[in-house]
């Protein structure tokens, strides 16, 4: 039997049955990327957001800096002045909030360690961008989402 | 004003001029558009997708290619023999090219009929291995050495088995002249691979081992010589390298076409009732117009969808000049010879994907040890048997 | 005389008939399989080897040196990224290192989750391993079709934690993501389909004859060989030795489950094929046991918000899907560790490379760093 196997060639013959199948176009795993969006589970782990409270339009965070210190590679920056009169006391508010995504290794500690759910990665995935400054977001960034570079044609 | 005979008569003789620039116009396109068939095949034995975005369903993608490659830097490295490195890759070019001056695409077209033709091809494929060699030599760099090396012993010994593979067909037409092989098909009626099937095979693994497919790339084999004796080329003395390589199948493909599968016969030459396979390259080209309008559907861009159509339609048109009964005489020889040649370059391309490759000295035990006794004994055979054909048929 | 040369020492045995033939290589940092950036620099006698040396480094990032900067809890991204292709077994290993330092035991339906998901990624990185194994002996195929179960593994993962490769997917003490829902059957589809895939590839390349030349009788080392170089894994197993941290010292919940430690006898590289096959099969067995009595309950076990472990140190090793994966943790009582030393399998694997491939051909070099399946941001770190 092994002999026969041997003499005609029957191993390579059952390889190329394999592959010779695999042919239909219905196997095709391949997606077309920029035409056709794959898409990305919930939980995605992709572009910082700051969230905004809906209803009146104001910020969530409430610039508690734990998500700062939360960070392995120390990439977030919270801007915060007091809110009182003499700008001393008073609750704290939040001026600025920088996030590099350039050093930012998605783990997700800031998601996790953010006690309001303000600061959140998101499903979007594109943060392409023509110089180290520009994958550095601001505030208004941050809350408006990303703007990627984009090719137009 | 010449007559009508004048005019046959020049083209009578312009005919393997006409036919010689055709091929070399042509030719770096085709071979272009083998590299993309390649492309696509692996593609699809790997459910992947191929070339999608230059053209509809990528089919411009050769000519991008070929314009990168023109347009790219010449880089000549610091420490090479600069006019060797220059020259090498023109020399497989030139040979390959040259072998195609005896492959009958029809009982009309060809350049040339020699009557040692399986010999000068032969002689042609192998001086194309100087290039490879004086490539590998003149880069002064380990691994091209490395894959020069490989190619050199490669090449050699393969050459014994494919020779003893083509004696042995050579035998059974009795006659060196392509154009006459075919015809003795014809006229035996019998396509040679049934007379010479361990010829055939022997004739198919050694010209993969020839040509430096896998599983015999040893020369370039990517993961153990990075690129082989190609190595420090770049650009377009890299195409040329490339060039050849295509031109290497193709002319392996015609002959085991001419020689083993009745060249650009039908199948079937003499049976009348199969007459109807006359039709098949008008019918085919058809299918395929109408596969290019199902795929124009499913193209993404606007642009694609239009280009596609167009050329669906535009296939479709021809297909169907194609099945005037005029026109048939002309295009079934080239239709079928065409076909063959590439039923038998997806064979090579089904086997690249298929197999692993072979170790460099297991691929000398392979050929010395095997391809070229079996080949001995195949002729060994086929001698006895004609001898004995001939003894019965003249005591007759 | 190059750099190449000064960095080779000759060997004492080596001597060849003339010695004009040799020829000083560098197959690498940029060489398509040393898989990744490892320079290995052979001295060759036409194509024969006659010496070896691994040049490494290319890669290094210091992550021993990170983690004495970093929180507990801020390192444990970090050891995703030494073993990329298999980043859910080193968190398993570094999550468990600090607990059992902090004397905390994760919760059963987190350990069976952990489980899970590690057994998924044995399977993913021994995919990667085979697709670029049979890519370095010539088979292209079988990569993509590696490549398609993996992505699926893939998915799985982004499904369950939101990264693919990188996945960050346990926490000290437990799991910081409950599984979503459908998981269980996602696992599941995914595991029936899966063993007739590996058949797919054992007819394409088991059968094979091409293969079995290429891999019978390359690269053998034997058992004794291994263990004074302190190979552990699948090389070790397919010399013959039925060494599996899973069994002799078992970790997390693997005592709760059923499975065989395949083994080799010859050593070479057909049968480290063979056990790494087999081995898929296996977790592909563990993992259908632990999704069907995966318990219900809470995820995480309670542990201080601030992580302080009491002064110590500890070794807490696991069986990653390259050999024995090791955590040395000196912790000061401070948040930060004192040292972190990792063990990685594929850096002592790879020191028994030389004694490997001497006397084989270059064809037969890719051949051995494939089956050794080195990952350089472990071997580098």
């Amino acid at each position: 039997m092994s002999l026969f196997r041997k003499l005609f060639l029957v191993d390579l013959i059952e390889g190329m049955k394999v592959t010779f199948g695999y042919q239909n176009p219905k196997y095709i795993y391949t997606e077309q990327y920029p035409k056709e969006r794959p898409p990305v589970s919930e939980r995605y782990r992709g572009a910082p957001r700051l969230n905004i409270n809906p209803e009146n339009g104001e910020t969530l965070c409430i610039a508690c800096d734990l998500c700062a210190l939360a960070c392995p590679e120390n990439l977030i920056v919270v801007g915060w002045q007091r809110g009182g009169p003499d700008g001393k006391t008073g609750k704290k508010t939040l001026t600025n909030f920088t996030y590099d995504i350039s050093r930012c290794m998605f783990c997700g500690l800031c998601e996790d360690a953010c006690p309001t759910d303000a600061l959140e990665l998101t499903q979007d995935f594109e943060m392409a961008n023509y110089s180290r400054e520009g994958a550095i977001w601001d505030r208004q960034a941050l809350e408006e989402g990303p703007r990627p570079t984009q090719y137009k044609e | 004003m010449p007559s009508t005979a004048q005019i046959l008569d020049w083209l009578t003789i312009a005919k393997p001029y006409i036919i010689m620039g055709l091929v070399v116009a042509v030719w770096p396109l085709v071979s272009g558009y083998i590299v993309l068939m390649e492309r696509k095949v692996m593609a699809d034995m790997q459910v992947r997708l191929g070339p999608m975005r230059v053209g509809p369903h990528g089919l411009l993608q050769p000519i991008a290619d070929a314009l990168k490659l023109l347009i790219k830097e010449d880089i000549i490295p610091a420490r090479v023999d600069k006019w060797v490195f220059w020259f090498a890759p023109v020399i497989p070019v030139l040979t390959a090219l040259t072998a195609f001056a005896v492959l009958p695409f029809s009982q009309r077209y060809f350049v040339a009929e020699l009557n040692v033709g399986v010999i000068f091809i032969l002689a042609m494929t192998s001086i194309g291995v100087l290039g490879i060699m004086l490539g590998g030599w003149a880069s002064n760099s380990s691994y091209p050495l490395l894959g020069a090396l490989r190619s050199t012993a490669q090449l050699v010994s393969y050459e014994v088995a494919m020779g003893f593979a083509v004696v042995a067909a050579v035998m059974v037409a009795g006659s060196l002249d392509m154009v006459n092989i075919v015809k003795h098909q014809q006229a035996s009626g019998v396509w040679f691979i049934f007379y010479q099937p361990i010829g055939f095979f022997i004739y198919l693994v050694a010209a993969m081992a020839e040509t430096n497919r896998a599983p015999f790339d040893m020369p370039e084999a990517e993961s153990e010589l990075v690129a082989g004796f190609m190595t420090e080329y770049s650009g377009f003395r890299w195409a040329l390298y490339f060039l050849a390589e295509y031109s290497n199948i193709f002319v392996v493909c015609s002959i085991a076409t001419t020689l083993f599968f009745g060249g650009w016969l039908r199948p079937f030459p003499n049976v009348a009732w199969l007459n109807f396979l006359d039709w098949a390259p008008a019918v085919m080209l058809v299918g395929v117009g109408a596969g290019c309008l199902y795929l124009a559907g499913k193209q993404l861009s606007a642009a694609n969808k239009i280009g596609m159509g167009v050329l669906g339609a535009a296939i479709i048109a021809v297909g169907l000049a194609f099945g005037v009964p005029m026109v048939i005489d002309y295009v079934s020889g080239p239709f079928w010879f065409l076909f063959k040649v590439a039923v038998m370059i997806y064979m090579f391309m089904w086997a690249r994907f298929t197999f692993p490759r072979y170790r460099y000295d297991q691929l000398m035990q392979l050929g010395w040890k095997w391809m070229i006794p079996l080949g001995m004994a195949n002729l060994l055979v086929t001698g006895v048997l004609i001898l004995v054909k001939m003894q019965y048929w003249s005591a007759k | 005389m190059t750099e190449a040369e000064t960095v080779y020492r000759p060997h004492p045995e080596d001597h060849t008939f003339l010695d004009s033939n040799e020829i000083v290589i560098n197959m690498g940092p940029q060489h398509p399989s040393t898989h990744g950036v490892l320079r290995v620099v052979l001295r060759l006698d036409g194509e024969k080897i006659i010496g070896s040396e691994c040049v490494i480094g290319y890669l290094h990032r210091g992550v021993e040196k990170i983690a004495e900067n970093r929180t507990y809890v801020q390192f444990n991204p970090y050891v995703d990224r030494m073993d990329y292709a298999a980043a859910v077994s080193n968190s398993l290993g570094y999550c468990e290192a600090i607990e059992k330092i902090m004397s905390v035991v994760a919760p059963p339906r987190a350990q069976y989750v952990r489980v899970i998901l590690t057994e998924l990624n044995r399977i993913a990185s021994h995919l990667l391993w085979l697709g670029t194994h049979a890519l370095d002996i010539g088979a292209l195929t079988p990569l993509f079709y590696c490549f398609r179960e993996r992505e699926e593994i893939l998915k799985i993962f982004e499904n369950y934690c939101g990264a693919r490769l990188t996945t960050h997917s346990f926490r000290i003490g437990g799991l910081q993501y409950e599984t979503y829902d459908g998981f269980e059957k996602q696992v599941n589809v995914f595991c029936d389909d899966f063993l007739h895939k590996v058949d797919e590839y054992e007819t394409l390349l088991t059968g094979n004859r091409i293969w079995l030349q290429r891999t019978k009788g390359i690269g053998v080392i034997s058992a004794e060989d291994c263990i004074q170089y302190g190979v552990t894994g699948p090389v070790l197993r397919g010399s013959g030795v039925k060494w599996d941290i899973r069994k002799a010292m078992p970790y997390c919940c693997y005592p709760d489950f059923e499975f065989d430690i395949p083994t080799g006898q010859n050593g070479d590289t057909f049968d480290r094929y063979i056990v790494r096959m087999e081995e898929m099969r296996q977790a592909v067995r563990i993992i259908k046991q632990a999704v069907a009595k995966i318990p219900d309950g809470p995820i995480m076990a309670k542990i201080p918000k601030v992580i302080k472990p009491p002064v110590g140190e500890i070794y807490h090793s696991i069986e990653a899907p390259k050999g024995e994966l090791g955590y040395l943790v000196v912790s000061d009582n401070s948040t930060q560790p004192y040292r972190v030393r990792v063990r990685p399998p594929s850096f002592v694997n790879l020191s028994a490379l030389d004694i490997m491939i001497r006397g084989h051909l270059v064809a037969d070099v890719v051949a051995v760093i494939g089956t050794i399946d080195i990952v350089l941001g472990e071997v580098d770190r």
